[in-house]
């Protein structure tokens, strides 16, 4: 057996070999990251490599009247100058992932053609002997551009009045609206006792992974052979979307995709330097390295959240829910980026809550900013924040506990599966007991029965709670197919036995922190038998993986998990035959127990893996019947999608008279089903919590509305929190299985980005009650607490609020 | 990174380039470069040493930083003329033939690392933080590692890994003698 991973842990590998679902095995990723081993993009340097930079736009809308580049081609070390006109002949428009319902395609070239609609979107593009050369050639060449009006603001944007982005294929700049829900909201509106409602903004924020995009392309024509090392998490989708925009087929394009440094949704799909990389490559011969700079990043990559909720909730004198409605215009900025606009506002409309009569609404908006793209929640953090914030309000105008008013109306866990106002079936779990474990350990009691007396310091203490249930992984392809999107829900892998007596994993799933290397050698040591260390997981490659769909939506394990279970039992199946064969002894008898394969009450009878696997690779010695070979590989669906869940709770105290306040606990506890490795699902909970709390908190991407300019886009202008900044997380979990996931597992990747803002916001409502005090916008920030202290916030006009659209939109729910 | 409407006057086609001799990891190393090519670009393309990565080009990120006499810094902000006659360790120091060094271990034990694109930054910081000697607490830890961002971990897991470090086999002096041991660690 070949050792892979050394040296073992004294406490853990060598105690427990085998990688158990439900154990904390050290990660495989681990020793080649630590050692500065690890292979990012960038870290790929073939030979004759030529370097890439791009000219981009600097006004927010422009026309771009005349491009010189003759300068630039005279410069020493400039080996290609693209304009938008030659990627007009030679491309077509970047494709989208997941078209919006109804929206018409827009004309997105990898360079502008005549206009550009945003600040930062690419304009030209040179490939030189350096990095350095290339970024003196954007200096020599003149671009003569026409300042055209611009809109910034997303509501603006939807105004008669507003500057059209897309005139030629739209009338306004609503790129396209859809509704979903059940029963007749507006008549028990009508019927309730009370209705809630309120505006709530939220922030555009970016995901900001700590490795930015790159690519580096290489181009062999008389291979027929693009191969394509980029950032991304999801090669195999690269490839489609890079052969369909440089018109190849998809045998011509490799993508490897080796570590990434972080995605959270923001490295989904092709972007327009990866077509120009290759375009330049195609043109030398050469291959052509592009690494995004920060600069670029701010304005180049895909922003994320910004919209706003219109909410509204009725309910009875009793506090029983009759009706939740969302109306929100959310930004996709200047083009319909490959992920495109965040879909789970509206599928989990009305998180935890039991209601017949719902209906959501959205509006995509375009605005010229940065497009936006898929980040970690993709809706949820968003629509948690409208309909959380309103729980509280409903509880204050009913006198009621906002604990009780939740659980009152939680879905009950003997009433699961249940099918929401827009067509989720929340499969399984204890919605009413994450809340009560939430209040129990953050003091809820004590705190409401103490009432409100200032500290000697003259602060207020607040608990704020946010109850959630959140969607991971997608319903079937067949959900997917009626929506137009351009993937399927499965997931694949192959397994493939080697003379060392290891098992060699491929899989198209990149690794970008997840953590999926170590997950699935877990399970593939489970169901299989062997050592964890003897399973070798090979990742990202589209030359040496199954065609799979992606690392993204919490999706991965979900989807994995089946067919890593299908294909270790293919694998075992066949091992067993062939070792009761060379031991002489019925299948049924042996076991794998990670070495060998041996009788199940006799060690003395028993064949290392090694002779097993080489007997099946060469062929030779199998008994009759047998193909030579060993090697499964298998695709698995879930029946559907799974339901995480959980509750938040915020302890914060304010300073009345500044608006000042500290977040001093935060407990959230959740279930995700069946846990493959609770260290590793820690992780990604806390590493979720922190981006939540950036985006409720410090982060946000402000544009000046009169130049369109963004304004603080650099790490010295945007706060993401650093070690010094967090508050302590307390992590507690419940763990009820998934009925339509194997295994029972559920999706973890996003839930901490979920609840912060709710649950903060609550808090510091709660602590400031007695002034009035209601939030409805993020970030939360002294300077907001305190003009809503001072009444000094901005005043919506109540007349201006976003009302259902009579008659029928395109359903955009469910399977999104 | 924008194409401006004013262009500047075309650059010399040949650059000047400056001598450099430096340690670094121990190897004495002799190059010319040009005068603008920073620390992290020269110690990524001309020594190979790709562990040390860069994330923002601008200081605030954290992802380049080295150790250089014993000290922190990030060379994204130092050119790399600037380490004329300096004593270099980047993250390729640490490992030895097989075996990672305590604070790798420490790392890997704690999980502190996810997409692995910040931890050289860390492994870096930490190393120097070591070098000063003492015993910070947690909240001593945090202060000190602020100037690197991670998107991934929450930083709990890195604080802990430090923490633990300091406990068992941190190295507290540029001779590498080992520690007596901090108090605290969770292991």
């Amino acid at each position: 057996m070949t050792t892979l991973e050394r040296p073992l842990p004294a406490d853990d590998a060598t105690a427990t070999p085998r990688g158990v679902i439900g154990t904390s095995v050290l990660r495989k990723e681990d020793d080649r990251l630590l050692r500065g081993d690890g292979r990012f993009t960038d870290d790929v340097e073939p030979a004759y490599l030529l370097h890439m930079a791009v000219g981009r736009c600097p006004y927010p809308h422009a026309r771009v009247v005349r491009v010189d580049a003759s300068r630039a081609w005279a410069l020493d070390g400039v080996k290609h100058v693209l304009v938008g006109a030659d990627v007009r002949a030679a491309t077509e428009p970047l494709t989208v992932l997941r078209p919006v319902p109804g929206a018409p395609a827009l004309p997105y070239y990898a360079l502008a053609q005549d206009v550009a609609t945003h600040e930062g979107q690419p304009v030209v593009s040179v490939a030189a002997t350096s990095r350095h050369v290339a970024e003196d050639a954007l200096e020599l060449i003149d671009v003569e551009y026409e300042p055209l009006p611009h809109v910034v603001d997303v509501l603006a944007a939807l105004e008669p009045d507003a500057p059209v982005l897309h005139p030629s294929v739209l009338n306004s700049n609503l790129l396209a609206a859809n509704s979903d829900g059940s029963g007749d909201p507006e008549a028990r509106m009508r019927e309730a006792d009370v209705v809630v409602e309120g505006r709530f903004r939220i922030n555009r924020v970016t995901a900001l992974p700590m490795e930015t995009r790159a690519v580096v392309a290489e181009w062999r024509p008389g291979a027929r052979e693009l191969t394509v090392h980029v950032s991304t998490q999801v090669p195999h989708l690269i490839r489609k979307q890079l052969a369909e925009t440089l018109r190849l087929t998809e045998s011509d394009v490799r993508a490897v995709a080796s570590d990434v440094g972080g995605g959270f949704g923001l490295k989904l799909g092709v972007f327009p330097e990866d077509v120009l990389a290759s375009l330049h490559a195609m043109a030398l011969r050469r291959p052509v390295k592009w690494v995004e700079d920060r600069a670029e990043h701010f304005r180049a990559s895909t922003h994320a959240r910004e919209s706003v909720h219109d909410y509204r909730i009725a309910a009875d004198a009793s506090g029983r829910i009759l009706a939740m409605t969302d109306v929100y215009a959310t930004d996709i900025g200047g083009w319909n980026s490959p992920f495109g606009s965040a879909q789970l506002s509206s599928v989990v409309l009305n998180g935890p809550y039991r209601v017949e009569d719902g209906y959501a609404e959205r509006r995509v908006t375009l605005t010229n900013k940065t497009p936006v793209g898929a980040y970690r929640g993709y809706g949820q953090p968003e629509v948690n924040f409208a309909y959380e914030r309103l729980m509280d309000t409903l509880a204050r105008r009913l006198d009621r506990d906002p604990v009780e008013l939740r659980a009152q109306n939680m879905v009950k866990q003997q009433d699961l599966p249940w099918k929401n106002p827009t067509g989720a079936v929340y499969d399984s779990g204890d919605y009413e007991r994450c809340l009560r474990m939430a209040a129990e350990a953050i003091g809820w009691s004590a705190h409401r029965a103490a009432g409100r007396v200032p500290r000697a310091d003259g602060r207020l203490a607040g608990i704020g709670f946010s109850s959630f249930v959140e969607r991971t992984g997608y319903a079937s392809a067949r959900f997917l197919a009626r929506r137009g999107s351009q993937f399927g829900a499965h997931e694949s892998v192959t397994l493939r036995a080697n003379r060392s007596g290891g098992i060699d994993l491929y899989t198209g799933v990149s690794t970008m922190g997840q953590s999926a290397e170590t997950a699935f050698a877990q399970v593939v040591s489970d169901v299989f038998g062997i050592d964890y260390a003897a399973v070798k997981v090979h990742a990202g490659d589209t030359g040496a993986s199954p065609l799979n769909t992606g690392a993204f939506a919490s999706r991965t394990m979900i989807a994995a998990a089946g067919a890593l279970k299908e294909a270790a039992e293919e694998l075992a199946a066949k091992t067993l035959r062939l070792a009761a064969a060379r031991l002489g002894a019925d299948a049924a008898v042996l076991e794998i127990a990670g070495p060998v394969v041996r009788h199940r009450d006799d060690e003395g009878v028993q064949v290392p893996l090694a002779e097993v696997f080489t007997t099946a690779i060469t062929g030779q010695g199998i008994p009759p019947g047998e193909d030579p070979g060993l090697e499964a590989t298998s695709h698995f669906e879930p029946s559907d999608a799974a339901y995480s869940f959980g509750t938040a709770a915020a302890l914060v105290s304010v300073d009345p008279l500044t608006g000042e306040f500290d977040v001093e606990r935060f407990v959230l506890v959740h279930d995700a089903g069946t846990v493959v490795n609770p260290t590793v699902v820690e992780g990604q909970v806390r590493g979720a919590l922190a981006q939540g709390f950036g985006a409720a908190l410090t982060e946000e991407l402000r544009y000046d509305g009169d130049t369109g300019q963004l304004v603080n886009g650099s790490m010295l202008d945007y706060f993401v929190p650093t070690a010094a900044d967090l508050p302590p997380l307390e992590l507690l979990h419940t763990e009820v299985a998934s009925p339509v996931t194997p295994f029972g597992i559920r999706g973890v990747g996003e839930v901490g980005t979920i609840p912060p803002g709710a649950a903060v916001a609550n808090a510091i409502c709660d602590a400031l009650a007695d002034f009035g005090v209601e939030l409805s916008s993020l970030p939360i920030t002294p300077e907001a607490v305190w003009r809503a202290l001072a009444d000094r916030a901005a005043s919506e006009d109540p007349d201006d609020h976003l009302t259902p659209t009579p008659g029928d939109l395109p359903d955009g729910g469910v399977g999104y | 990174m924008t194409a401006h409407p004013t262009a500047l006057p075309t650059p010399a086609a040949t650059e000047l380039l400056v001598e450099l001799t430096t340690t670094v990891n121990g190897d004495a190393v002799t190059a010319s470069v040009p005068p603008r090519l920073h620390a992290a670009d020269f110690l990524r393309q001309r020594l190979g040493l790709t562990g040390t990565h860069v994330g923002c080009e601008q200081g605030s990120c954290g992802m380049c930083t080295i150790v250089v006499d014993g000290e922190a810094v990030k060379s994204c902000l130092m050119l790399a003329c600037q380490l004329d006659g300096r004593n270099v360790q980047t993250v390729e120091s640490l490992a030895a033939d097989d075996r990672l060094d305590p604070l790798q271990q420490a790392f890997k034990e704690a999980h502190a690392l996810q997409c692995g694109f910040c931890t050289p930054g860390f492994l870096m910081t930490a190393t120097a933080l070591g070098y000063q000697g003492g015993c910070p607490s947690r909240a001593e830890i945090r202060e000190e590692i602020a100037g690197v961002l991670c998107r991934c971990t929450g930083y709990e897991n890195i604080v802990t890994a430090i923490e633990n470090w300091f406990a068992g086999s941190a190295r507290t002096a540029t001779d590498e003698a080992p520690a007596t041991g901090c108090p605290g660690g969770t292991q």
